[in-house]
């Protein structure tokens, strides 16, 4: 019996080092990586040990971050939690000279417009954040526990597609990580397959 | 130049398919998609099925997504409102492209146009002179940002009583690009290893020469990674696909296998589930008559090889010694005699056969030998044993009820009949772990088939084991051959007795090896309180005795048995734990598990693993003889042959699940996993020789012996 835990014990240990690509895997500890976000201020993921953490992949240009900002939910979703919080960071992996790649006037005048409220928003044009968390659409959200542990990874919703109508009857997987997570129960989807555009990472 | 032929081709499609209408799809002024549903017939025949399209035309360096849109977007979808009666078919996607973007993102999508097919039936009866069906189609177009389009869309048709083809080259354009089933020239199958899925493709007709892919289909739970070909050879291509999903019971995805450049690609589409459960072994679900019978016949020689097995020895010999007496006798007797022992060996493998599937259908993993995994089972045995063997020396006799002067184990008496089927049972008990060269891969086939294929091939083994008997007894002349019976009998009876105690030695260090030093002291108390109560019953529970002393002799064997039962047994054994032996791990062996499996093989090492037990004896031949000879040790250390140890004697679920993989119920078994995943682990026969380990060696680890 003890043997058998031992054995299933090493199984999802080895199995949980192994996945070298990608995405870090949930469980594992949230790589750490420093971007300077549009106020000029650099944000260390370190430093926000023993809070959650929220990553958001960010295109202005895309229609699925469209389809979460245009409906407000993902402005909600932002406020919900950073009023509980949450440290939200909007991250912008577009490389100079394609689409959604933004100066730090652009991003605040977006956030301004938009109406966001994550905690800040990080600009990181040389992809440097988004290939350390494998992130590959935006929207890809992460979420981070206060140990530093991943504990989701994917869409922010179940229903693949960019019509805002299919908000109301989609599950919001962040949120219902995030709320599991705080009430101390295990996330019920600790992972799912992320939808939206591609990130336009420089070459 | 090359605009104005486009939009040269794009105006002429307009005029060709003017008949039905057209969207457009703008954006800042510039057209991105056209889309339109199209119809391979002029006209519609009540009940006669036929295939319409949605044609989506890209402007030039956009594209649009395909069923597994890869890394990013998403598939473009069709619903169609028909009306009643109408059916309408499965989305035929045609094979895609493999586009890439930095960051590592591949995406699977079509440039330029592509035509989705469905098949549709039309009802038997149609109202009205002509039909309109729509459709609305939703996509995802993207260049460098992406534009989600939607149009509901018409298609318009006459109704008639015979139509021809229209549209002809586009719908025959893009059949062309329609994924086939595999050839049968060629198989796939799909293995796990750790976070990936190795799929192999095999087939004389996979040239090294043209391109090939995996484009993979994983259903919405499963992430997938970018698939890579992990080595290529003549008529040979393994393929790897990361699993990102952390769920270690994905086994298989479906997906395409793309063969050959533009313009010329053909594409294989590859089911998942029509190959799961195939993951090690090839054993095709359909099984063709021949290969039952040839199992079959392995099974029964199989059976007939389990009368040479070490462990059976003492009861055979005591049957044929029966043989030896009945020589005088006449062949009537004989014949029943031996058919009783036949019997006792039938109605054994019966019994397990029927135990076996009764435990599979209650979704129990089941297993070969698997009941001397249970310490109980050995320590009965033990029992058993000791109980014949103190019969043999003349301790006691044993009566059965109302023929006081047949004994149980008797051969020689006129009521020797039942003494001849418990004999059968007997020797069948103790083949039991000697699972016989031929025994292993015959029931390791059996296993994976119907219930009625697994008691047929019990049966196959208990003919095969009985066989020499139904001969003999077919056949008395030939008992000539044996010596004449004399007063020598007594002495070989008593000598077998010895045997009989050989065998309790090994069935003790079974129980040694399943609960450690104490389960065998406490057997041992047992065994020895059993000994005093036969020869209790041997010296005062005679016929010419008292029947006050009968009684009293009896009561004191039932207080005896009863106490050490309840103490030795019940107490004592029961409280007494697995024990995780690490003795065996000596001489570079290591303990097995699949992470340890795992993480050897990332390292670039090649793994041999022995899955043995402490009762298996075919095993511990092997070991001293091969494994732990000084040329073999010496070749796998040369070669850096990780070696690990499989240690099956308490029925390890995780090893069970390993012994399957390799389609085996049992013990032993060795595999040799070639370093770097280069190649199919490669399985030893199950009688091992120097010559055949270090020949395999050879052939599957010889680069490491440069290093």
């Amino acid at each position: 019996m003890k043997k058998n835990l031992i054995l299933t014990l090493l199984a999802t240990l080895s199995a949980t080092a192994l996945f070298a690509t990608g995405s870090p895997p949930v469980g594992s500890a949230a790589p750490n990586v420093s971007v300077t976000d549009s106020k000029g201020k650099t944000h260390s993921l370190s430093e926000y040990k023993g809070k959650y953490v929220v990553l958001e992949w960010f295109n202005p240009d895309c229609p699925f971050v469209k389809k979460h900002y245009g409906s407000g939910n993902m402005q909600k979703l932002q406020q919900e939690f950073t009023a509980k919080g949450v440290v939200w960071l909007t991250i912008d992996s577009s490389a100079p000279g394609t689409e959604g790649n933004l100066t730090p006037e652009q991003a605040n005048k977006t956030v301004a417009d938009w109406k966001a409220h994550s905690t800040a928003f990080l600009l990181d044009a040389d992809g440097q954040a988004g290939r350390a968390y494998g992130a590959k659409n935006t929207p890809h959200m992460f979420v981070v526990n206060p140990k530093g542990k991943v504990i989701y990874e994917g869409a922010i919703d179940s229903k693949a597609t960019p019509n805002p109508a299919d908000i109301p009857s989609s599950t919001n997987y962040v949120k219902a990580a995030l709320d599991e997570s705080m009430a101390g129960k295990p996330v019920s989807t600790p992972s799912s397959r992320p939808y939206g555009c591609s990130v336009k990472y420089g070459r | 130049m090359r605009a104005v032929g486009k939009l040269a081709l794009l105006s002429c499609g307009m005029l060709l398919w003017a008949s039905q209408p057209a969207h457009a799809q703008t954006y800042q002024d510039r057209e991105l998609v056209q889309a339109q549903i199209l119809a391979n017939a002029n006209a519609v025949v009540p009940g006669k099925p036929f295939t319409v399209g949605l044609l989506l035309r890209m402007a030039l360096g956009w594209h649009t997504y395909w069923k597994f849109p890869g890394d990013a977007g998403i598939p473009t979808e069709v619903k169609w409102q028909l009306p009643a009666g109408w059916k309408i078919g499965e989305l035929r996607w045609p094979i895609p492209l493999k586009l890439k973007e930095p960051g590592d993102i591949e995406i699977y999508g079509y440039h330029d146009e592509v035509l989705l097919t469905q098949e549709i039936t039309p009802p038997l009866r149609i109202a009205g002179r002509s039909v309109k069906l729509s459709a609305e189609a939703s996509w995802l177009v993207c260049e460098k940002i992406c534009i989600p389009g939607g149009a509901a869309l018409q298609l318009n048709l006459p109704v008639a009583e015979s139509n021809a083809p229209a549209n002809t080259e586009l719908f025959a354009r893009f059949d062309r690009l329609l994924p086939q089933t595999l050839p049968a020239a060629n198989s796939a199958r799909w293995t796990r290893a750790g976070p990936n899925l190795q799929l192999t493709l095999t087939g004389s007709n996979l040239a090294t020469g043209p391109t090939i892919d995996f484009f993979p289909l994983p259903d919405s739970k499963v992430v997938a990674g970018h698939p890579v070909v992990e080595s290529r050879e003549r008529g040979k291509i393994v393929f790897r696909v990361p699993i990102e999903t952390n769920d270690a019971k994905i086994s298989s995805l479906d997906g395409v296998i793309v063969y050959g450049g533009a313009p010329d690609r053909h594409a294989w589409f590859i089911s998942a589930r029509a190959r799961e459960g195939n993951s090690v072994a090839p054993t095709a679900p359909e099984t063709s008559a021949a290969e039952i019978l040839r199992f079959l016949f392995l099974g029964l020689i199989g059976g007939l090889i389990l009368n040479l097995m070490p462990c059976v020895l003492p009861v055979i010999s005591l049957k044929i010694f029966g043989f030896v007496q009945q020589a005088g006798q006449s062949r009537r007797r004989i014949l029943r005699s031996g058919l009783a022992f036949t019997a006792g060996i039938f109605a054994w493998f019966i019994g397990l056969a029927i135990l076996l599937i009764v435990l599979k259908s209650a979704g129990h993993q089941i297993t070969w030998a698997f009941q001397f995994t249970n310490p109980y089972f050995v320590l009965a045995m033990s029992a058993v044993v000791l109980v014949f063997a103190l019969n043999l020396f003349g301790v006691f006799e044993i009566a059965l009820p109302q023929r006081a002067n047949s004994r149980l184990l008797g051969w020689s008496t006129r009521e020797g009949d039942a003494g001849s089927f418990f004999q059968g049972v007997f020797a069948t008990i103790l083949a039991t772990p000697c699972t016989a060269p031929y025994l292993g891969t015959a029931l390791g086939f059996a296993f994976t088939q119907s219930n009625l294929l697994l008691l047929l091939m019990f049966v196959a083994i208990a003919a095969g084991m009985s066989a020499p008997y139904l001969l003999l007894c077919a056949e008395p002349r030939w008992l000539r051959f044996l010596p004449k019976p004399g007063p020598w009998m007594a002495h070989v009876k008593q000598l077998m007795g010895f045997f009989l105690f050989a065998t309790l030695i090994f069935l003790l260090s079974v129980l040694g090896a399943e609960r450690g030093l104490e389960a065998v002291v406490w057997t041992s108390c047992f065994l020895l309180a059993l000994s005093v109560a036969c020869w209790i019953k041997g010296t005062w529970i005679t016929p010419l005795a008292a029947p006050r002393s009968r009684v009293i002799a009896l009561v004191a064997i039932l207080l005896l048995l009863g106490v050490s039962t309840f103490y030795f047994v019940g107490a004592k054994f029961g409280a007494s734990r697995v024990s995780v032996s690490e003795a065996s791990n000596s001489n570079g062996w290591q303990s097995f598990s699949p992470a340890r499996l795992e993480s050897e093989l990332d390292q670039g090492h090649a793994v041999f693993i022995d899955f043995t037990a402490a009762w298996c004896i075919t095993c511990k031949f092997n070991e001293t003889t091969v494994l732990e000879s000084d040329a073999v040790r010496a070749a796998f250390h040369q070669r850096g042959v990780v070696k690990l140890r499989a240690d099956w004697t308490n029925a390890d679920p995780e090893i069970t699940k390993m012994l399957k993989q390799f389609g085996r119920p049992g013990v032993p078994l060795y595999v040799l996993y070639p370093a770097g995943r280069t190649a199919e682990p490669i399985v030893f026969p199950e009688l091992l020789t120097k010559s055949v380990v270090l020949d395999k060696l050879e052939s599957a680890a010889p680069h490491v012996a440069a290093q």
